[in-house]
């Protein structure tokens, strides 16, 4: 397990990242969404 | 026409020096703050030559050591003479009579000779009684004195109207001050180390254009921010 | 909303290509990074690390720009504007800070080093806590603008100091003469593009974020306000 670490670190970290990186961008992607129903609501009356 | 406009600037500079009046009077009336910022710089000498204790720090740590108790003595006491008009109410007042330039030229005067004469006496205190310290290029250190003074008070004035009007003013305005001074003392503390190590006169030159440079922006900056903070 | 999911997969395979790409002595394929003597592998850092200083000064400048434009303007928005910039650029400049310190621990040792760069880094970031402390510290909406504006121009006004005064303070560790040890071109092809494919994805991740914060300012202040609008 140690082996395969030391090897492939940067693989790991890729992956860590790549994993990171959905979870941000799906969150602002839900953000988004949430605003965009909002301003229609408000915008209306 | 020429008296009217004289008349005009010159009504300024009396404003001006009115306002700095006012200031100067009223601390001699109650002496309660620069009383305790002499304590303040005393004890905070005091303490460290109990810390150095008959240890030598070296000459480099000595000159930041200066400015540091020279920056807390201007925190401590800067700020007086815009929180004072808070603490009166006063404020409003002030704001009727005078234009807003005339008021922060005033307290800038107010906290240019406060800063002076609280630098001297740190300065002498220093010399005297912590052992380490010598200079030995009087002429860089003076005039790293007198435009590092000058540059103290200038930013610590503006700061000093910004946190006035803020409610936890204490604790902010050196917040607010050590990164715009922070410049100003990188600079002065090389100075200082230079006047120490006895570089030559004209080997500070780099310095003194920075600190003038530094002065004259955050001067300019301010006249034309003032406004913006004094008026409610 | 796909201009979204666009930047989404951008910066996925900027991502991919920065820690992906193979690093060789002597690249050999347009694909192929140049090892860097003294980093090697942690070179790859440069996709990551520089993009959050760059938008921490963004984020400053930002603030600084929609400052001035409330004390001029007076309306609220430029104030909100203002202050979402200030707090991404804040955010940044944390990352900055601490992806920097552990690239120096793997690099030089020590986590911090006060080298200019750092220096100026760690005072951005003293400079945004002095902000944001000025600003929870006053009640009134339209003090608390004017205030936070005029502090973001006074420290921005000195910032520049710093730019001359880093030359004079003793020499940096930061890997800049490393780098450009390599003559002008200190980047080759591959490694150039990959820099500023991440550059320009982050950039537009910071816009993207700081709309975000702007739209919800904005309809926080529509719903409390419903006569308003």
């Amino acid at each position: 397990m140690q082996e395969f670490f030391g090897q492939n670190a940067l693989y790991v970290v890729l992956a860590v990242v790549l994993v990171i990186w959905a979870g941000i961008f799906g969150y602002l992607y839900r953000v988004e969404k949430k605003i965009k129903k909002l301003e229609q609501q408000i915008g209306k009356p | 026409m020429t008296t009217l406009r004289a008349d005009r600037r010159f009504s300024w500079l009396r404003s001006v020096i009115a306002v700095y009046a006012k200031d100067w009077h009223s601390e001699l009336r109650t002496r309660y703050a620069i009383s305790a910022l002499l304590m303040f710089v005393v004890t905070t000498i005091a303490i460290i030559m109990f810390s150095l204790g008959s240890e030598d720090a070296p000459p480099e740590v000595l000159s930041g050591m200066l400015w540091v108790v020279v920056f807390f003595g201007a925190m401590s006491g800067l700020a007086r003479t815009f929180v004072m008009e808070e603490e009166r109410g006063t404020s409003m007042t002030l704001q009727l009579l005078t234009g807003p330039s005339a008021v922060y030229f005033g307290k800038l005067l107010f906290n240019l000779v406060l800063v002076f004469g609280l630098n001297s006496v740190t300065v002498v205190l220093y010399l005297l009684l912590i052992n380490g310290f010598v200079v030995k290029t009087v002429s860089i250190f003076l005039v790293t004195l007198i435009l590092g003074s000058i540059g103290f008070a200038a930013a610590a004035t503006i700061i000093a109207a910004i946190i006035a009007r803020a409610s936890t003013k204490g604790t902010l305005y050196p917040v607010l001050s050590f990164p715009i001074l922070l410049p100003l003392l990188l600079t002065v503390i090389n100075a200082t180390r230079m006047a120490g190590e006895g570089a030559a006169f004209s080997e500070a030159y780099g310095e003194f254009q920075l600190l003038i440079s530094y002065i004259v922006v955050v001067i300019a900056a301010s006249t034309v921010v003032f406004d913006y903070v004094w008026k409610d | 909303m796909a201009l979204r999911i666009l930047l989404g997969l951008w910066l996925a395979v900027v991502i991919v290509l920065g820690l992906g790409l193979p690093m060789v002595a002597e690249p050999q394929h347009w694909y192929d990074l140049p090892i860097v003597p003294g980093l090697e592998e942690k070179a790859r850092i440069i996709f990551f690390h520089v993009p959050t200083a760059w938008l921490s000064v963004v984020g400053f400048v930002a603030a600084l720009v929609y400052g001035i434009r409330y004390l001029r303007s007076r309306s609220i928005e430029d104030d909100s504007r203002s202050a979402a910039s200030a707090g991404l650029g804040f955010l940044f400049c944390l990352l900055a800070t601490v992806t920097g310190a552990i690239w120096a621990k793997s690099s030089w040792g020590t986590y911090w080093n006060w080298d200019p760069r750092e220096t100026s880094i760690f005072v951005l970031l003293l400079i945004y806590g002095a902000y944001f402390a000025l600003r929870s510290a006053v009640e009134v909406e339209e003090k608390r603008a004017s205030l936070a504006a005029v502090y973001a121009v006074i420290a921005g006004v000195t910032m520049p100091f710093f730019v001359f005064i880093m030359p004079r303070v003793i020499a940096s560790l930061h890997p800049e003469p490393i780098l450009n040890a390599q003559g002008k071109i200190h980047m080759n092809t591959a490694m150039l593009l990959v820099f500023l494919a991440s550059l320009a994805g982050f950039t537009g991740l910071y816009y993207w974020m700081w709309k975000v914060y702007v739209k919800v300012e904005q309809l926080r202040r529509r719903i409390q306000q419903p006569t308003g609008g």
